[in-house]
């Protein structure tokens, strides 16, 4: 029960956040915001995925570093012509298990 | 027959939603399954989905109260892994300015991440009224969310049975990164992105994941610091 309470908190908590600017009376954000806000997007989604790329298995290593920036070059590469998330994504996780695949019978 | 491009936000919603969802197949299975095994009820762990909508932080909130953390500890932690969402709103508030507030507060409750990103991908690459924007928002944000309560219930059921052959730790990053390619236009965007993609990998050891938005606001201010030298 406390567990369950706890994620209560965290969800009211984090509902909090979401409204912040979108529940006044005016939805607007703060005039100090104003000129950093169109780079949300690509900062935030940026911050969010380059970690993970780099070192998708929590290490950063020529073994692991590498084969997952190849994935992410080949999705790019998948998205850029087709403009299809879905097919970009399979083809850059088909991409990264043959590079993993190939590099357990090296080592 | 005319020329006009047809506008049909309902159905472009739900299909953009669709595509996500497939994206988040991977993440929102092992997600479901990492919840299950770990030593808290299963049920609870998996309202953390309605409950909080956003799936890292419910990992690490559901990871800590396994570990027996008090929930002081695990509430302060979750929120500031979700203090990204702060920028999320203030972002989309000029876009939702026509909405009632009633609306505008129930729009809220699914801004996740995808969903943030699918929205802001749509409003800034075309004009729409706001009824058109509403529409878009709403038929894309219910669609995710009910994938992912699927996705993450999937898992909870299914987590002992899958299989353990395929790695799947990259599927996530990979849908960020597909989800970031869309709000690459122009140079300040590049930018803002490159930085904080490089100041999020050397500020990964902090804390709380605080590296992430250390990174977002460094990324922010390179961003608008770019656009001021263009103008």
């Amino acid at each position: 029960m406390n567990e369950f309470l706890t994620l209560v908190v965290i969800g009211v908590g984090t509902y909090a956040m979401r409204a912040a600017f979108l529940v006044g009376r005016e939805a607007k954000p703060p005039k100090v915001l104003e000129r950093y806000l169109p780079h949300v997007a690509p900062a935030v989604l940026a911050a969010i995925a380059a970690p993970a790329l780099v070192a998708p298995r929590g290490e950063i290593s020529l073994t692991e570093t590498l084969p997952a920036l190849i994935a992410a070059a080949a999705t790019w590469l998948v998205w850029g012509r087709t403009h299809q998330m879905a097919v970009a994504l399979i083809a850059g996780l088909g991409l990264w298990w043959l590079l993993l695949f190939g590099l357990s019978f090296v080592s | 027959m005319t020329d006009l491009p047809r506008v049909r936000p309902v159905s472009d919603g739900v299909r953009d939603a669709l595509t996500v969802v497939i994206a988040y197949i991977p993440f929102g299975l092992a997600l479901g399954a990492t919840l299950a095994s770990l030593n808290v009820d299963p049920f609870i762990a998996w309202t953390s989905s309605p409950l909080i909508v956003a799936g890292a932080s419910q990992l690490v909130s559901v990871q800590l109260l396994s570990e027996g953390a008090a929930p002081v500890i695990v509430v302060l932690t979750a929120l500031v892994v979700n203090s990204r969402h702060l920028l999320y709103s203030a972002s989309l508030a000029p876009y939702w300015r026509d909405w009632g507030r009633g609306t505008r507060a129930a729009g809220a409750y699914f801004l996740a991440d995808p969903m943030y990103a699918l929205a802001i991908a749509r409003y800034e690459g075309r004009a729409e009224d706001s009824t058109a924007r509403l529409r878009y928002y709403f038929a894309m944000s219910l669609t995710a969310w009910a994938g992912w309560m699927i996705l993450t219930g999937a898992g909870v059921l299914l987590g002992a049975v899958l299989p353990e052959s395929l790695p799947l730790e990259l599927a996530a990053p990979l849908t960020f990164l597909l989800l970031l390619l869309p709000t690459l236009k122009g140079r300040p965007a590049y930018v803002s992105a490159a930085t904080a993609g490089i100041v999020a990998i050397i500020a990964a050891p902090l804390p709380l994941g605080l590296g992430l938005i250390a990174a977002a606001i460094v990324g922010m201010i390179a961003g608008a610091l770019t656009e001021r030298m263009q103008s």
